[in-house]
């Protein structure tokens, strides 16, 4: 959560949402946008209730410096449903990371790795 | 009657935002009911990732931003 006055610091605010499907790679999406919340490089917030049309999700997303979206697989809903509702965002998929769907083990290994690289990029 | 509520920690943006919005809706001559909402889970529920923010009748018309007097009036005749 971000408090927009100045006397708050850096006041960019990057909002992270991921499809967590129902894959590994899915999985992934969502253990790399909960490391991302965990580190302080993004507010995770929720994908379905960007769907869903709830207002606040919504002006939240409007509001945002930044939206990143994490997709598990290339049908990329996250990023269908950001299109749908005319949101900007920054799109990612996990199996452009080196993962493959149904055949990757996700370990710690694995999202400590994608986590950084999506860091890196959504910061370039 | 409309419910108007300010989503906020108690922030001076928060404040102008609340003070701004009784003055549109003593500009527009409408009866609502001007609720502050600091608790920050209670926020957050509603989507609301960035304070302040306005409220009205239930939904979430602004995030982050200070609307003026003017913004808010629109969005008041909006909701009626």
């Amino acid at each position: 959560m971000a408090c927009s006055c100045s006397c708050c610091g850096d006041t960019a605010t990057k909002l992270v949402y991921a499809c967590a499907g129902a894959a590994n790679t899915g999985y992934l999406a969502d253990q790399v946008a909960r490391k991302l919340n965990r580190d302080g490089a993004a507010d995770m917030t929720c994908l379905a209730a960007v769907s869903a049309d709830l207002s606040g999700f919504i002006e939240s997303a409007k509001s945002a410096d930044k939206n990143v979206v994490i997709d598990g697989c290339p049908v990329a809903c996250g990023k269908k449903i950001f299109e749908s509702k005319g949101l900007p965002f920054m799109h990612f998929v996990t199996t452009d990371f080196g993962v493959e769907k149904k055949k990757t083990v996700i370990t710690q290994e694995v999202i400590d790795r994608v986590a950084g690289e999506i860091c890196k990029a959504m910061n370039a | 009657m409309m419910k108007i509520q300010i989503l906020g920690t108690g922030c001076p943006k928060c404040k102008q935002l609340e003070a701004n919005a009784r003055a549109a809706v003593a500009s527009k001559g409408v009866e609502a009911d001007i609720e502050k909402v600091t608790d920050i889970d209670q926020i957050m529920e509603m989507g609301v990732m960035m304070t302040p923010a306005l409220v009205i009748d239930g939904e979430v018309r602004s995030v982050g931003k200070v609307l003026t007097v003017d913004q808010i009036a629109a969005q008041l005749e909006g909701a009626n």
